[in-house]
């Protein structure tokens, strides 16, 4: 066992860092819990409440609050490409009345909300486990074609 | 975050289960204990990892089971005493001076044809032969003959 004294601390190094990664783990470093993010603008309020970080075949839920500071004869929420780029949707609650591909995004019509209510959209996601990568996932609440606001997010998918 | 929350729960759990199903039960390993244990094995995976494909989810479940094990492991090593004794178990006699005590004996659920069955497997032909027959916390059962 002569000169082999430096063994034990590469073993206790090595132990280290993986429980720094367990830890980091534990601190939400990889997924999945959701934040909330949120913009307002003097017609409405958004609140998103999703994770940024998940891993594959996770099964996960994004909220969408809009609070309508004024009447909305016709909001709709367009969400960018990493909303939907290797994700399963299993189910959209309560369902848009129409849908369409708005410049590469998903435009969802989600009707009128008069002055003063609140509309609670619930999108049900699984991650497909190869789609790995970090991408774009911007949201914009418009009332037909205007644009109120728009919070700017990233998706990161973990191996 | 929650999978290392589930593997750690889990890992208590079945740190719990071996010290309630008993020793008798993890020394042998007949047919329908391996069919047992793939299906707790598969159990425990989906109870952890549940819908999580990914090979960060493995890493951080694997992990963190690695983690559980050391640090009990070190309590153990630590404080043998009362650490040890929950964790672990205490040896048990079961045999003395060449008798089975049966007190002993039953409360590990071992009839004296099962002593007698591990005797032989260590090259002892009767009970007469022996001073000790312990019962280890492994479930193992070990002997000290007589000396001379």
């Amino acid at each position: 066992m002569q000169g082999r004294g430096w063994h034990i601390w590469v073993r206790r190094g090595l132990f280290a860092l993986l429980a720094a990664f367990v830890l980091a783990g534990l601190f939400n470093a990889f997924g999945q819990r959701p934040s909330t993010a949120q913009a307002s603008s003097p017609e409405a309020d958004l609140k998103i409440y999703a994770p940024t970080r998940v891993r594959g075949g996770l099964l996960w839920e994004a909220r969408f609050t809009i609070s309508a500071n004024q009447e909305l004869k016709q909001a709709t929420l367009v969400l960018g490409q990493g909303w939907l780029e290797g994700n399963t949707i299993n189910t959209i609650e309560p369902s848009p009345v129409g849908e369409a591909s708005r410049n590469g995004s998903l435009s969802m019509d989600l009707g009128h909300v008069p002055a003063g209510q609140r509309f609670e959209l619930y999108m049900q996601f699984q991650t497909n486990p190869t789609n790995v990568g970090h991408r774009n996932a911007d949201v914009q609440l418009q009332d037909g074609e205007k644009l109120l606001l728009s919070v700017h997010r990233t998706l990161t998918v973990f191996p | 975050m929650d999978v290392v929350i589930r593997a750690a729960l889990m890992y208590f759990f079945l740190l719990f289960l071996t010290r309630v199903v008993g020793r008798r039960e993890l020394s042998s390993l007949e047919p329908f204990d391996l069919i047992l244990l793939i299906v707790l094995g598969d159990l425990i995976q989906q109870g952890v990892t549940q819908s999580d494909y990914s090979f960060t989810g493995l890493m951080l479940a694997a992990g963190t089971i690695a983690i559980m094990q050391t640090s009990v492991s070190w309590i153990g090593y630590r404080s043998p005493g009362k650490a040890g004794l929950v964790l672990e178990g205490e040896p048990i006699v079961i045999v003395q001076d060449g008798k089975c005590l049966e007190q002993n004996a039953k409360r590990e659920r071992i009839n004296p044809a099962e002593v007698l069955e591990a005797a032989r497997k260590n090259g002892i032909g009767s009970l007469d032969e022996v001073e000790w027959g312990i019962l280890e916390p492994s479930g193992e059962m070990t002997f000290i003959k007589r000396s001379g």
